[in-house]
C-alpha cells in the first residue's frame, strides 16, 4: 500500500482528481448560492455535457463538437507543458494561438490558399510571436511572463485589424471558409462518419494525437529533450557542460509557438468557428491550456485526458445551462479553480510522502523496541 | 537515558550557575539520520570555547538547536542553570544570544547600520529614528577595535568589515554569549588575527564565546577549552591547555591523520595550457576580477592557485572555461588557441573542470546519478544515435561502471536521484565524470570542499593519480593545508593578479599567507 | 488636450496605484501576476456599490464607501495568492494566473447572476452600471478630475515614507532581499510576506475601480481590466521597484493609453488615419521596447519568487 502511495504517478493522478473534485464542489457552491432550486441538475448538467442528450445520435455528434475543441486545447496544454519543462512559463500560448488564427485565415480568406498551407502559416505565425519572446529572454533578459503579456494584447489588435476586411459589413464575424475556399478546409477521411456526420471532425484529431505522443518522445527518449530539461532544471550545469542555454531557449519557445500556432489552425480551418474581430479580450484557449498543461501533471499524454475534461466542463457549461438563471462562465470559474488548486499538487505531494515516511518509521522503532524488549527478556 | 529533573538544583541566592549555557544530552534527528546524538556542551562564563568537528559532524545541528532554528526530540538547554525553552531567534537573543553565522545574514542592498539594527529598531510610531543608533554603533565599534563605516552599503565593502557588522549586531543587542560560525574561512590571515584579538577583547569585557571551527591551529590559539564532535556523536570536551593538536586531531577523526599526501616526483612533459595577459571582469562591481594573468601548466605537474577567497579565482575560472567571456588575454591548450572557444569543444579538446560549485554548476539535481554521469558526453555516438535518440542501456552501464570504480554510494544505484545523494557522494560522482572523460587539463577548483578527511584523501589521490599520469591539472584551492600538500607549484593570486610564484617544498605557510594578503609580491615570469 | 492631460493623469494614476501595489509584494518576495485579477475583483466590489447608492447619498460617504469596499475586495482576494504561495509554497507564476482567470470569471459569475436575479432572467449582460452616482466622485464637475487622484498622491508619498523611513518598510525589504537573515535577527517573514501581499491587495483593488470609473459609467466584466494590471507590472519593472521612478514610467504609458482614448480629439492624428487598434497596441508595444532596453541592469529583490523555507541556510 505504502509502496502504492510512493509512486509517482499515481500521486499525479490522485492529486489531479483532488484538484477536479474541489473545483467542482467549488462551482457547485455557487450554483447553490444564485438559485439553490435547480443547482443539482445544473451541476449535473455541466459534469454530463453531451451525455445529457436523449438520442446516441445527438450525443455523438455533440461528443464530436468537444473533441474538435478539446484538440486545440490538447496542443496548448502542450505548448504551456513543453516551456515550462525548460523552465519558461508560456502564458503567451493565447497570443500564440491569436496569431495562428489571424495567419491561417487570412491564407484561407484573403490569399485562396489550400489548407496544409494554411496550416503551415499559423504554425508559423505561433513560432516566430513565440520567438520574439524567447529572443528577449535570452538576449535582453525580459522575464517571458511579461513579454508574452504585452505580445497577447498586440496580437490580438493586429488580427482584429488584419481580419476586419474579411468580415460582412455589418457582421462581427469572419466569412465562413466554406463559403469562400472549401480547399482551406481540413479533410475529415471519413471521421464525421464516426460521430454521426459531424462535418467538423477532421483529420485534427489524428494530428494532435500524434503530436501530443511526439512530444512524449522528444522529452523523455531524445538527446534534445534531455538537453532542453536539464536546462530548465539548472540552467548553470547547462551551460557549465556546453548546452547552448540562449538556443535552447529560443528553440524551446519556437516549438511551444508552433503548437499553439498549429492548435488554432486545426481549430479555425475545421471550419468549426470564425474570428470575431470585434473581440476585445484574449480568446481564453491559450490559458486553458495552462490548466490542461498543470491538470496533467506536465505529462504530454496526461494533458490528453486533462484537456478533454476542461473542454468537456466548459462545454458542459454552454450546452446544459439555464441562461436564464445561471451564467454559463461557472465552468471557467471551475477551470481557474482547478489551475488554483494545481498550486498546491507540490505540497500534496511532499505531504503525503511525509507520511508515508513517517509511519514507516514510526513502524521501524516499534520493531526495534519489540525486538529490544525481546532481547531484555532473554536476559 | 537517565535524564536530571528538570527545574535542576536551584541556585543559592546571588550565587551563580558556573556556566552560562549548558546543552544538555540533545538529541536532534533528521528523515535518516541523527544529526546530533546525545550532545552535551557547557559553556563557561568568560570563556572562549571551541566546538571542533569535520563537515557533517552535527556542529551546525548543534548550534541551530541553541540558536532556536531547529527544536531538539530530547535534551535540555539551561541558561545560568535554569531550563529555557528556545523556540526561535527571538528567545535567543532575549536570554542574550548571538550569531554570527558561516554565510553572513546580511541585506546587501542596505547600510551597515541598517542591518545592525535590523529586528531592534529604535523607532518612534514606527518611523525610523537612525541617529542614536548611529552614535551607539560608532561607540561600540571604538570600544572593541571594530572599524566599520556606518553608512556604507554592504555590496560595496569588504568581508572583513562585514564580519565586523555581524559581531556589531550581537554586540548592540547587549549579547553575552556569542556564537562564531566558522568565522575564519573567508578571512585572509591578518584579518583572521586580527579577529583573534577581536574575540579575545570580548572575553576579557565578560563575554562567553562559542567558537566553532575544524582548524586546529586557531583552537589552539585562541580557545580555553574544546568539544568535539565526530558524525553526531559527543566524543568529549578538553582543556587546551592540557592538550596538543594531535590529540584533538585524532579526537576529531577517529584516528591518526596522515596530514601528508604521499608523492613522488614529477615528470614534468609538455606544456598543455597557456595564459596570456587574461581579464576577466567582475559581475559585482566595475572594476576588472583578474588582471593580467599569465601562466602555464605542464604535463605531469600540478599547479595551483592559491588566495583567499574573493580574490578572482572564481572569475579566473569561468575566463579559462568559457563560462564568462575575457575582456582580453589568450589562451592556448595543448598548442590550440582556444580563447573564443565554446565551452562544449573545450571540453572534447580535453579540458575537464570539477566546479567550485556543485550544485549551481556541477549537478542537475534532480536528474538520476546516471543521467548526471553522461552530463558531458550525452551527445556521444556511443550514448545518442544517429536519430537523436538516447541509447538508455548504454547510459545505464556506463553509468554502473563509474559508480563501481569510483565507489559512488546512493540509495538506489543510478536511477538515484543526485538530490538525494550525500555532498561527498556527489563530488565523487562529478570527480568521476570529469577524470574518465581522460582530459589532457583538469581544472579542480576547491575539490574537496565540504568533504570528510577520508573523502578529502580520496580526491587528493585521484588528482595525483591525474598528474602521474601525465596529465595537466590546475588546482584552485582556499585550504592551506591542501595548497602546501597537493602541488608542485603554487601560484598566488590576490586582487585579480598573480603576485607570486612559490615551490610548495621551500616555502612555509607564513611566507604564503604574506602573498595570499598582498603584503609581498614578486613579478611571475612565465617561461 | 485638455482631455488627453485628464485621461493621461487617471490612467497614471491607475498604473501608479497597482505598480506600487507590485512593488511591496515584490520587495516582501513575492511576485504578484494575478494584479490583473485583484483589479478586477476591486473594480467589481465598488462598482457594485456604486451601483446600489442612492442619489441622495452625500458625495463623501460615496467615495469612501466605493474606496473601502474596493479595497476590502482586494486585499481579501489577494490573500489567495497569501495562503498559496506563502503558507502553501505554490508555484507564484501559476497560482497569479490562476487568480487573473478566477478574478474573470468570478467577476462575469457574480455580475451576470445580480442582472438575471434583477430583471427574472431576462438580461444576462455582464454589464454593472453605475451612471446614476457616478458623478459624485468628481471633484470638478464635466471632467475626469476625481478624489482619485488625490487618493493616489497621498498614496504615493506614504508609499514612498512606509518603504523607506519606517521599521516596517526595512523589514519587508529584508524579506524580499534576503528572508534568512531578516528570520535571524527574530522577523517573521511569513508575516511580512503576508502583508506586503495585503498591500498589493489593497493597492490593485483601489486601482481598479479607478480604472474603471475612467470617462465610463458602466462596465463589462467579461473582459476583465483590459492588461492594466499586467501594465502596471511593466511600471513597476521599468520603475525600478522604487516609487519615485514608478510616478514616471507611470506617467509615459498612461500617455500612451491616453492617446488611444482621446485621439480622435486631436485633428493632426485623425489625418494620419492610423486605425484605433494601433492605438490600442501602444502601450503594450511601447512596454515591450522600454522592458527590452531596461531588463539587462533590472534590480529586482533577490528572494522574490522563492517561497521561504525556514530549513535553507
Amino acid at each position: 500500500m505504502k509502496k502504492i502511495l510512493k509512486n509517482k504517478a499515481l500521486q499525479s493522478i490522485l492529486a489531479a482528481l483532488l484538484c477536479i473534485i474541489v473545483g467542482v464542489l467549488v462551482g457547485y457552491i455557487v450554483l447553490l448560492l444564485i438559485e439553490p432550486k435547480g443547482a443539482n441538475a445544473a451541476i449535473a448538467g455541466v459534469l454530463k455535457n453531451f451525455m445529457a442528450r436523449k438520442s446516441t445520435g445527438l450525443r455523438l455528434k455533440e461528443l464530436g463538437n468537444t473533441l474538435v475543441k478539446t484538440m486545440p486545447l490538447i496542443l496548448c496544454s502542450l505548448s504551456v507543458l513543453f516551456a515550462y519543462k525548460v523552465g519558461l512559463f508560456n502564458i503567451g500560448a493565447a497570443g500564440q494561438y491569436v496569431v495562428g488564427a489571424g495567419a491561417c485565415l487570412y491564407c484561407a480568406l484573403a490569399l485562396g490558399l489550400p489548407w496544409y498551407v494554411c496550416l503551415l502559416a499559423a504554425i508559423v505565425a505561433g513560432a516566430l510571436l513565440a520567438g520574439i519572446s524567447g529572443l528577449l529572454k535570452a538576449y535582453c533578459n525580459v522575464n517571458e511572463v511579461i513579454s508574452c503579456i504585452m505580445l497577447n494584447w498586440i496580437s490580438l489588435y493586429a488580427v482584429n485589424t488584419l481580419l476586419a476586411p474579411f468580415a460582412p459589413v455589418g457582421k462581427k464575424d469572419t466569412y465562413e471558409i466554406a463559403q469562400i475556399n472549401v480547399s482551406a478546409l481540413l479533410p475529415r477521411l471519413g471521421l464525421d462518419k464516426l460521430f454521426n456526420g459531424n462535418t467538423k471532425v477532421t483529420i485534427a484529431l489524428p494530428i494532435t494525437i500524434i503530436l501530443a505522443i511526439l512530444i512524449w518522445i522528444l522529452l523523455e527518449k531524445t538527446k534534445l529533450g534531455y538537453e532542453l530539461r536539464a536546462t530548465g532544471l539548472n540552467k548553470n550545469a547547462a551551460k557549465y557542460c556546453g548546452m547552448k542555454e540562449k538556443r535552447n531557449i529560443i528553440l524551446t519557445m519556437l516549438i511551444a509557438g508552433a503548437l499553439s500556432g498549429a492548435a488554432a489552425g486545426l481549430y479555425f480551418l475545421s471550419g468549426f468557428k470564425e474570428w470575431d474581430i470585434n473581440q476585445s479580450s484574449v480568446p481564453g484557449m491559450g490559458f486553458n491550456g495552462i490548466a490542461g498543461a498543470f491538470l496533467g501533471a506536465l505529462n504530454p499524454i496526461g494533458s490528453i485526458f486533462s484537456s478533454f475534461f476542461i473542454q468537456h466542463i466548459t462545454d458542459g457549461g454552454a450546452l446544459n445551462l439555464n441562461t436564464q438563471s445561471y451564467p454559463p462562465q461557472i465552468a471557467d470559474l471551475i477551470s481557474a479553480i482547478i489551475i488554483y488548486l494545481c498550486g498546491f499538487v507540490l505540497f500534496f505531494k511532499t505531504t503525503l510522502n511525509r507520511l508515508v515516511d513517517r509511519s514507516e518509521e514510526r513502524k521501524l522503532q516499534k520493531q526495534k523496541a519489540i525486538a529490544e524488549k525481546a532481547e531484555g527478556g532473554k536476559q | 537515558m537517565e535524564t536530571k529533573p528538570a527545574a535542576s538544583v536551584p541556585v543559592p541566592n546571588g550565587a551563580q550557575s558556573e556556566y552560562t549555557i549548558e546543552m544538555l544530552n540533545i538529541t536532534k534527528r533528521f528523515p535518516g539520520i541523527i544529526a546530533n546524538d546525545n550532545i552535551t556542551l557547557q559553556l563557561r562564563k568568560g570563556e572562549i570555547h571551541a566546538l571542533l568537528g569535520e563537515n557533517g559532524a552535527g556542529k551546525s545541528t548543534l548550534m541551530s538547536v541553541l540558536f532556536g532554528l531547529y527544536q531538539p526530540e530530547e535534551g535540555i538547554i539551561k541558561k545560568d542553570g535554569k531550563v529555557v525553552k528556545i523556540d526561535n531567534p527571538n528567545d535567543a537573543n532575549d536570554l542574550g544570544i548571538g550569531m554570527v553565522h558561516q554565510h553572513f545574514k546580511l541585506v546587501e542592498v542596505f547600510s551597515v547600520l541598517d542591518n545592525i539594527i535590523m529586528g531592534v529598531e529604535p523607532n518612534k510610531f514606527g518611523f525610523l529614528q537612525k541617529a542614536e543608533a548611529k552614535k551607539k554603533v560608532i561607540e561600540l565599534s571604538e570600544r572593541y577595535g571594530l572599524q566599520v563605516d556606518p553608512d556604507a552599503k554592504i555590496e560595496d565593502i569588504t568581508v572583513g568589515m562585514q564580519q565586523r557588522t555581524e559581531i556589531l549586531k550581537m554586540l548592540y543587542r547587549d549579547n553575552e554569549i556569542l556564537i562564531f560560525d566558522e568565522p575564519t574561512a573567508v578571512l585572509t590571515p591578518q584579518e583572521i588575527a586580527e579577529l583573534m584579538q577581536i574575540m579575545k577583547n570580548l572575553k576579557a569585557e565578560g563575554k562567553s564565546i562559542l567558537f566553532i571551527s575544524h582548524k586546529l591551529d586557531e583552537i589552539m590559539e585562541v580557545a580555553d577549552r574544546c568539544t568535539v564532535l565526530r558524525k553526531g556523536k559527543y566524543i568529549g570536551t578538553v582543556n587546551i591547555a592540557e592538550t596538543t593538536k594531535e590529540e584533538l586531531s585524532r579526537m576529531m577523526v577517529g584516528r591518526n591523520v596522515n596530514f601528508h599526501v604521499e608523492k613522488g616526483e614529477p615528470h614534468i612533459g609538455e606544456e598543455i595550457l597557456r595564459i596570456e595577459n587574461m581579464t576577466v571582469a567582475s559581475k559585482v562591481h566595475k572594476n576588472n576580477a583578474v588582471k593580467n594573468v599569465s601562466l602555464n601548466v605542464h604535463a605531469g605537474e600540478i599547479v595551483c592557485i592559491a588566495g583567499i577567497d574573493g580574490n578572482g579565482q572564481s572569475e579566473f575560472v569561468y575566463g579559462l572555461t568559457g563560462l564568462e567571456p575575457l575582456v582580453s588575454g589568450k589562451i592556448t591548450m595543448c598548442g590550440k588557441d582556444i580563447t573564443k572557444m565554446p565551452i562544449r569543444k573545450r571540453n572534447i579538446g580535453g579540458m575537464s573542470h570539477i566546479p567550485e560549485d556543485r550544485h549551481k554548476h556541477g549537478l542537475v539535481l534532480d536528474y538520476s546519478l546516471e543521467y548526471n554521469l553522461v552530463l558531458e558526453r550525452y551527445f556521444e555516438p556511443e550514448f545518442t544515435n544517429k536519430a537523436g535518440f538516447l541509447k538508455k542501456k548504454n547510459i545505464r552501464e556506463y553509468a554502473n561502471r563509474l559508480i563501481e570504480q569510483f565507489d559512488i554510494r546512493s540509495g538506489q544505484g543510478a536511477i538515484t536521484t543526485a538530490r538525494s545523494m550525500s555532498g561527498g557522494n556527489q563530488q565523487k560522482a562529478i570527480v568521476a565524470r570529469e577524470i574518465d572523460k581522460n582530459p589532457e587539463l583538469l581544472v579542480a577548483v576547491q575539490p574537496t570542499r565540504g568533504l570528510d578527511v577520508g573523502a578529502i584523501e580520496g580526491v587528493h589521490k585521484q588528482l595525483i593519480a591525474q598528474r602521474d599520469a601525465g596529465k595537466a591539472v590546475l588546482l584552485v584551492s582556499l585550504e592551506l593545508d591542501e595548497v602546501m600538500d597537493v602541488p608542485d607549484r603554487i601560484l598566488v593570486m590576490y586582487e585579480g593578479e598573480i603576485v607570486g610564484e612559490l615551490d610548495p617544498k621551500q616555502t612555509t605557510q607564513e611566507e604564503l599567507g604574506l602573498y595570499m594578503a598582498g603584503a609581498k609580491r614578486d613579478e611571475v615570469v612565465v617561461k | 488636450m485638455d482631455l488627453l492631460i485628464q485621461y493621461t493623469l487617471v490612467f497614471t494614476s491607475v498604473l501608479t496605484l497597482v505598480a506600487l501595489g507590485g512593488c511591496f509584494s515584490e520587495h516582501s518576495g513575492v511576485i504578484n501576476i494575478g494584479l490583473e485579477g485583484i483589479m478586477v475583483i476591486g473594480a467589481l466590489g465598488g462598482s457594485l456599490v456604486l451601483k446600489y447608492m442612492s442619489v441622495t447619498t452625500p458625495a463623501i460617504w460615496v467615495v469612501l464607501a466605493t474606496v473601502g469596499v474596493a479595497i476590502a475586495a482586494g486585499v481579501i482576494y489577494s490573500l489567495l495568492l497569501g495562503v498559496a504561495s506563502i503558507t502553501f509554497k505554490a508555484d507564484q507564476t501559476l497560482v497569479g494566473t490562476a487568480m487573473n482567470m478566477l478574478g474573470v470569471a468570478a467577476a462575469t459569475v457574480v455580475v451576470k447572476s445580480v442582472n438575471i436575479a434583477e430583471t427574472m432572467g431576462s438580461n444576462n449582460s455582464p454589464k454593472v452600471i453605475y451612471s446614476a452616482v457616478k458623478d459624485k466622485l468628481l471633484i470638478v464637475q464635466g471632467t475626469e478630475y476625481s478624489w482619485f487622484l488625490i487618493f493616489a498622491l497621498v498614496l504615493l508619498i506614504a508609499s514612498y515614507i512606509v518603504l523607506y523611513k519606517t521599521k516596517f518598510g526595512l523589514r519587508l525589504q529584508a524579506c524580499g532581499e534576503h528572508p534568512q537573515a531578516a528570520a535571524s535577527v527574530g522577523i517573521n517573514v511569513l508575516k511580512m510576506r503576508y502583508a506586503g501581499v495585503m498591500i498589493s491587495g489593497a493597492l490593485g483593488g483601489l486601482g481598479g475601480i479607478v480604472y474603471i470609473t475612467a470617462g465610463v459609467s458602466q462596465w463589462s466584466f467579461d473582459v476583465g481590466v483590459a492588461g492594466f494590471g499586467f501594465l502596471s507590472l511593466a511600471v513597476m519593472i521599468f520603475g525600478q521597484w522604487k516609487p519615485v521612478r514608478i510616478v514616471l514610467a507611470a506617467l509615459l504609458f498612461g500617455l500612451f493609453r491616453a492617446l488611444g482614448s482621446v485621439y480622435t480629439g486631436f485633428d493632426f492624428l485623425n489625418n494620419l488615419n492610423i486605425p484605433k487598434s494601433v492605438y490600442n497596441m501602444l502601450p503594450y508595444i511601447v512596454s515591450l521596447i522600454v522592458l527590452a532596453l531596461t531588463s539587462k541592469r533590472s534590480r529586482a529583490p533577490k528572494a522574490e519568487g522563492i517561497p521561504y523555507d525556514k530549513g535553507m541556510r
